[in-house]
């Protein structure tokens, strides 16, 4: 009797300790279905940190972003929202519109929004967090300022969690605070493989990411990944230093395609 | 130097406008004289016609080089509000009496009439024929230059009675035509239109109070009220706004006025309120009720027709609508620059090729700039490109190592050059090594950008191309760096960093 009392109260508790912590317990947070296809195809609703040691990372930090974002965006919710500070513009470089094609994104797409204090960047996030139409929310903000503490990031995770949208915060440095983020990652350039046929050109970009906090269901925690033409690709680390590697596939064009089968 | 002003002690010995200041001092050798402050009082002077404009929606500023003049008002439609025209006039005569001023004033048909009524027979209101009433006025009660009414005055025509009737023909040739154009505008014969200070609104809702207010919070809390109102007329008229104005008429004669603007038509009223809410976030300490508001207008302008909509139990949302009215509420709070889209620009330079355009003012896009898939194109572009040490083995191949903000980076690989060339067919195609930032760029950024001067001879030479490659270093980094220029005989061309692959 007093034993199954006891069980009853650890269960209850354990439940509520996990609705306080809102662990990304990824099976339980929806139906298959909902779940965006994908490599690293994270569910909505998520905050998740980007981290990169230094500055010179941040374009690999906002292409490995943007490829995480790119599941998200649905017909209802078809908006991604840049924030930077303005005064960054120069130290980070601003996201370039014709780059965007590369990684499989209509510029039109991209709001940027730059504000003078990080106060005001947060006010204008977390008001997009809570529009109905924007699927993710990039947030590039250096240094680790003191006011992004655990409360900002708890608050952002709550509103995000309550409205379906995303949260991407790319971070820069060797420090983590504290913070109720879902998911850490951590981010590095890889040296990349070489053109098929250009060996001394730098081929798709290759990405080291490592998750440091949460877990994603069937993943390890350690990922090397190219961004190719159809999205993230998984590449084995035994692969990955090797040169000999397979040409990719390209489309035919389709004039030549045409062409192609009058000859055969 | 002249007097433009004297008060009742002055005059009564015997001072007048217009006189020399030597002889003022001459006639009264303790004369107290200041020096006109122009721009102090035009600023309060038109405060000053703001305000009044709580009278009558059309209110002028026939205003004098002195930077004060006459205000106008138009009061057709107006005056019963006030109990009639005579009682209207005593109380706005009698406000500003109160509050020390001298004041004249008066009621009549045409611009010209009342304005001679107001100077030479203050307390006039006049609702008949104009002609018989003036023709005892003196005739610089027209409103004439000065060398005019001292012609008139030669040749004995001291009444406006005595010139009205005579021949005209002769009357523009002797005195000016403008003599025959003031006549005819005081009399009713010819047209004259005053432009109001504050343009004219349609659609409108106030709320006048008996106590005067003063929280922002109270103000913000009436503004949510009228937004209702006018929310209301506008669905009566299938209509919609986009911008609204909040006009605060502050006890001491002062107009506040807020401005917001919606990315497209709207006239609902929470969203209307959200907007001024976001608006007074930002000018916080700007606020300054003074003694008091007293009345608060919220008005409506550039209306366009919205037709109504039924509002289904199963309407799925529209993505469209609510992103509009995400940024038209960022853009409420941090200003319009802060909420940018990249419109592209049929331009090869890289930093031309884009601008950052306020999501609200967007302009079409241009089909034939679209960006050309094949050319590699950076995911980060710094807006001013920073100048580099560069190795190269030899002239015109790719680089090997380059040092940046002070750390040196070896590469691996690289691919390249994509040469880009001054556009010669534009005006302004001189291509420079060190670009300036784009125009919706600098706004933003003015901050740090202001510092700066914009134009370093050294660098802002023409060049004839920049040659762009894309280098991978050996941590897997890529860059996009270009040659300003040519390897021309001994001098060595300079290198850019500009952009960041991902």
């Amino acid at each position: 009797m007093n034993r199954a009392l006891k069980q009853e109260h650890l269960l209850r508790l354990r439940t509520q300790i996990a609705a306080i912590e809102r662990r990304p317990v990824l099976t339980d947070t929806g139906p298959v279905a909902e779940r965006p296809v994908g490599l690293f195809a994270t569910p909505a609703g998520f905050v998740q940190e980007l981290y990169a040691d230094e500055v010179r990372n941040g374009a690999a930090l906002l292409g490995f972003a943007l490829g995480l974002a790119r599941p998200l965006l649905t017909r209802q919710r078809p908006a991604l929202v840049f924030f930077q500070l303005g005064h960054e513009s120069q130290e980070t470089g601003l996201p370039y519109g014709p780059g965007l094609g590369a990684l499989g994104f209509d510029p039109e797409n991209l709001v940027l929004v730059r504000t003078t204090t990080l106060a005001e960047l947060l006010w204008a996030l977390e008001e997009a967090i809570c529009c109905k139409a924007v699927a993710v929310a990039i947030a590039d903000v250096g240094g680790s300022p003191k006011l992004l503490d655990f409360t900002i990031s708890r608050r952002l995770s709550l509103r995000a969690q309550a409205s379906g949208a995303t949260v991407l915060q790319l971070r820069y440095g060797l420090l983590r605070e504290a913070s109720a983020a879902h998911l850490r990652w951590h981010l590095a350039p890889a040296p990349s493989a070489p053109m098929p046929f250009d060996p001394r050109a730098p081929g798709p970009p290759r990405y080291l990411a490592s998750l440091e906090k949460g877990r994603l269901a069937g993943f390890g925690t350690r990922f090397i990944i190219d961004w190719t033409d159809h999205g993230f690709q998984h590449i084995e680390p035994e692969r990955a230093g090797t040169d000999g590697r397979a040409a990719l596939s390209q489309p035919l064009p389709a004039g030549l395609g045409h062409r192609l089968s009058q000859a055969g | 130097m002249q007097l433009v002003a004297v008060d009742a002690v002055a005059a009564q010995r015997g001072l007048f406008a217009g006189q020399s200041y030597s002889d003022a001092k001459a006639l009264v050798p303790d004369v107290f004289a200041k020096a006109i402050d122009t721009a102090m009082l035009g600023a309060r002077f038109a405060d000053f016609c703001d305000w009044h404009s709580n009278a009558s929606p059309l209110v002028a500023c026939l205003g004098g080089e002195e930077g004060y003049g006459d205000l106008m008002a138009d009061i057709t439609g107006v005056a019963h509000l006030f109990g009639g025209e005579q009682a209207m006039l005593d109380r706005l005569t009698g406000r500003l009496r109160a509050m020390g001023f001298a004041v004249a004033g008066a009621i009549a048909g045409t611009v010209g009439s009342a304005w001679a009524l107001s100077h030479f027979r203050p307390g006039t209101v006049l609702d008949s024929d104009p002609a018989p009433a003036l023709a005892d006025l003196p005739v610089a009660a027209l409103r004439l230059e000065e060398s005019q009414v001292w012609a008139l005055m030669q040749m004995g025509l001291k009444r406006i009675g005595q010139v009205e009737g005579r021949d005209r023909k002769s009357l523009a040739a002797r005195f000016g035509q403008g003599l025959v154009r003031r006549l005819d505008q005081a009399m009713g014969r010819a047209e004259e239109t005053i432009v109001p200070r504050l343009p004219a609104v349609e659609h409108y809702a106030e709320r006048r109070f008996a106590e005067p207010i003063g929280l922002i919070d109270d103000v913000l809390m009436c503004a949510r009220d009228l937004a209702i109102q006018v929310g209301l007329r506008l669905t009566a008229l299938e209509m919609g706004a986009q911008t609204f104005h909040l006009f605060l008429y502050r006890v001491d004669h002062k107009v506040m006025v807020l401005s917001v603007n919606a990315g497209r038509a709207t006239r609902d009223a929470g969203h209307i309120a959200r907007l001024f809410e976001n608006r007074a976030e930002r000018l916080s300490g700007e606020y300054d009720a003074g003694f008091g508001v007293d009345m608060i207008r919220l008005a409506a302008s550039s209306v366009s027709p919205v037709s109504l909509s039924q509002i289904g139990a199963f309407e799925a949302a529209d993505s469209a609508t609510e992103l509009t009215e995400l940024y038209d509420r960022i853009a409420s709070r941090l200003g319009p620059l802060a909420v940018t889209r990249s419109r592209f620009v049929n331009s090869h330079i890289p930093e031309k090729a884009v601008v950052l355009e306020p999501v609200l003012a967007r302009k079409p896009d241009d089909p034939a700039a679209m960006p050309d898939p094949a050319r590699p194109r950076p995911l980060r572009l710094l807006p001013r490109p920073e100048p580099i040490e560069v190795v190269a083995e030899v002239p015109d191949a790719p680089p090997l190592r380059m040092r940046w903000r002070g750390v040196g980076y070896r590469f691996t690989k690289a691919s390249g050059p994509e040469r880009i060339g001054r556009e010669w067919w534009t005006p302004d195609f001189a291509l420079v090594a060190e670009p300036a930032v784009p125009a919706a760029e600098t706004a933003v950024s003015n901050r740090d950008e202001e510092e700066k001067p914009d134009d370093l001879p050294s660098v802002r030479t023409p060049i004839a191309a920049r040659d762009y490659y894309i280098a991978e270093d050996e941590a897997g980094r890529r860059f996009w760096l270009f040659r300003a220029g040519l390897y021309e005989g001994s001098n060595l061309p300079r290198w850019y960093l500009h952009g960041l692959f991902a």
